[in-house]
């Protein structure tokens, strides 16, 4: 529709707008279209820009929208791109092609997110599709089934991280007195305190460090685990997460701070090497030296995603291992492998690794990743 | 439907005279500026928005931009108190909104039993106001005279069940007390979140806000806020640590330094009596610019000389 170089501000054009926003990766909801006609009401009669400034704080709601809207501004009121920016959005300028990018995986997100009750209420083929698509092999996925897979995958992850921080809170044990409730229980005693109520105090919620091989051939599993990683994070006291071939990346800020889509980008920039020859052992002291003291402690749990294909010496990594052991709460090594029926763990590496690991399981597929629930 | 309501309660209560006198952005950006705030017409509508239509604005941004002092100027400027809650993990009610004076309690219980008090009436007493004892977020609600300015700060510290209970302070405005019955603003306040983005925030509570995002500012601005913080500032120095935080920031540091940084660096070159940045000021006062080894080092690296030029 084309509009004249005056954007036209009448509510029609602004709920039109939200609407336009809306089928560009803005959340845009119904309490934020009434924000916006009353900014823009309010804010009055001003120039194009000012009008824009009002719109931009009323309806967006997130850096990322922040960044896009006068992209989606300009091309709504259809005109060409006004010289007058403001001078903080240079960051977004520049980032503009990178959130069109991510727009798509912006709104994948958003619907696992937002609307659980509509993404369950496709219907029945789309639970039958569920059910085949949890037990898929993330290696054999097809490019029609990736972006259901992605949005089932996080659904069901949120979905198990919140009920794992439900059980951690009933895990609770009295250990102060509770002043509070016992005053409250003593009045009807005359003041005398006898009744004592005590207060629970949150068990201490583990944090978890994983350990992500990302060479070649096990690519397309890390990349799920990393989203896995992802919705984790949020229930446990501290997630870290690195990345390994020959050498070791962090990654846990780039996880920590940004949306997913952003994070995996993000990724894929950091990433040394996602092809090339395993060192598993050489990479796990590397991680020792350099981490081992400020993140292992009794109350980590350690997970190591790797098929065990290891081009160094398997002394090294039962070494490395042992010290991990020793430190943390917990080791679990996750295998696509295991998968297979006819895998048995006889490689050198995997060998060397058995007797330190307290875990060893499956990543192959959303059913195996969901199963770890019980681990953690 | 809430924004009507708010709205009718708007009208009902007294009019400020710090708000009356903002009659659009132009007058707030001056009222900030007065006050030594550098707002841009960005921030200024956001924070315009927010006075008039009294619905909370969340600002994000990195740390050392300003977040904070937007409220804390805002309340000055509007002659009112600020009120600020400091979000931290495990924050919670007590902390946050009220909490029996337990001590205080018990003695009077002890004072009361040789009264002949019914048990209703000792009860209706420890319960009074006399033994609340108001944390931020009460405090916010029962101003008597005019609208506070309630700074929530780091949001994103505070855990997700906190953030449920705010969602419902900052749609109602009300507390219940179950002692007492719920307790009713004569005052909205205006309230300020702020968030440095370490997690995010739940959709329920971004959209009951207006949305503001605090990003670097360019050469110009930050040159402006340092004349505008730090009036004896020599132009020739202000001028050369404004570049050399600019050139910084583009080194993808771990923390790259905010304006805080820039007026840390420049108060100090001041006070060792440099009238110019050089290789030497700029590694003695390393520390007000790169928080971390790392930092300091990846900084090093590129070349100080090369930055400062």
């Amino acid at each position: 529709m084309m509009r004249q170089e005056e954007p036209d501000r009448s509510a029609t054009s602004i709920i039109e707008f939200c609407q336009f926003a809306r089928t560009h990766g803005l959340s845009a909801g119904i309490q934020q279209v009434l924000a916006s006609i009353e900014a823009t009401r309010l804010i009055g009669d001003v120039d194009r820009q000012g009008f824009a400034l009002a719109l931009r704080t009323a309806v967006t709601s997130s850096k990322e929208e922040w960044d896009l809207f006068f992209q989606l501004f300009d091309s709504f009121w259809n005109t060409s791109a006004p010289k007058s920016k403001p001078t903080s959005d240079k960051a977004g300028k520049a980032k503009t092609s990178q959130a069109k990018a991510s727009s798509r995986t912006l709104r994948i997100e958003s619907v696992g997110d937002a609307s659980p009750p509509e993404a369950e209420g496709k219907g029945v083929s789309g639970a039958s599709a569920e059910r085949r698509i949890r037990k898929m092999d993330f290696s054999s996925v097809s490019q029609d089934d990736l972006a259901s897979l992605e949005e089932i995958s996080l659904r069901l992850f949120r979905r198990m991280s919140s009920r794992l921080s439900r059980r951690l809170r009933i895990r609770e044990f009295a250990d102060r007195l509770d002043l509070r409730r016992t005053i409250r229980r003593s009045i009807h005693r005359g003041g005398e305190p006898i009744v004592l109520a005590f207060q629970g105090r949150k068990s201490q919620v583990p944090r978890l460090v994983i350990f992500l091989d990302v060479s070649g051939s096990m690519n397309s599993y890390s990349l799920f685990l990393v989203r896995f990683a992802y919705t984790l994070q949020k229930y446990f006291k501290r997630v870290d997460t690195f990345l390994f071939s020959t050498d070791v990346v962090e990654i846990s800020e780039v996880l920590r701070t940004r949306n997913l889509a952003e994070a995996l980008h993000g990724l894929s920039e950091k990433a040394a090497g996602w092809a090339g020859g395993t060192k598993i052992g050489e990479s796990l002291n590397d991680f020792n030296r350099r981490y081992g003291r400020k993140l292992l402690s009794r109350n980590t749990v350690f997970i190591i995603l790797s098929d065990g294909w290891d081009t160094g010496e398997p002394e090294m990594l039962s070494e490395q291992l042992r010290k991990i052991s020793y430190r943390a709460k917990k080791l679990i090594w996750l295998n696509p492998l295991l998968g297979l029926k006819e895998y048995e763990p006889v490689t050198r590496g995997m060998i060397a690794a058995l007797p330190y690991i307290d875990v060893f399981a499956p990543a192959h597929n959303l059913e195996s990743l969901l199963e770890l629930e019980k681990f953690l | 439907m809430r924004l009507a309501g708010a709205l009718i309660l708007m009208s009902t209560s007294p009019k400020l005279p710090g708000e009356n006198q903002i009659k659009d952005v132009d007058a707030l950006i001056r009222g900030f500026e007065q006050l030594g705030y550098v707002a841009d017409r960005s921030l200024a509508t956001s924070v315009y928005l927010l006075l008039k239509l009294h619905k909370p604005l969340l600002i994000e941004g990195h740390a050392g931009l300003g977040k904070t002092e937007v409220a804390k100027v805002l309340a000055a400027m509007l002659g009112t108190r600020l009120i600020r809650l400091q979000c931290y993990e495990g924050l919670d009610v007590g902390a946050a909104v009220y909490e029996w004076n337990y001590q205080k309690q018990l003695l009077a219980i002890k004072i009361q039993e040789k009264t002949q008090q019914t048990v209703e009436e000792k009860e209706k007493h420890i319960f009074s106001k006399e033994f609340l004892l108001e944390r931020p977020l009460l405090q916010s609600i029962l101003a008597e005279e005019a609208s506070p300015v309630l700074l929530i700060d780091e949001i994103d510290r505070a855990d997700e069940a906190f953030e449920a209970f705010l969602l419902e302070l900052l749609s109602d405005f009300q507390i219940s007390v179950p002692e007492m019955g719920t307790l009713k603003a004569k005052h909205i306040p205006y309230v300020i979140l702020t968030s440095n983005r370490t997690r995010e925030l739940s959709d329920a509570l971004k959209r009951r806000c207006f949305y503001h995002w605090i990003d670097y500012p360019d050469f110009e601005k930050e040159l402006r806020i340092v004349r505008a913080r730090l009036p004896r500032v020599e132009e020739a120095l202000g001028r050369q640590v404004v570049r050399f935080v600019q050139a910084a920031r583009q080194l993808d540091l771990a923390k790259p330094p905010g304006v805080t940084e820039t007026l840390d660096c420049a108060l100090s070159a001041m006070s060792l009596g440099k009238h110019e940045l050089d290789m030497q000021t700029v590694e003695e006062t390393l520390g007000c610019v790169t928080k971390s080894v790392e930092d300091s080092a990846k900084l090093k690296a590129a070349g100080i000389e090369k930055l400062l030029s």
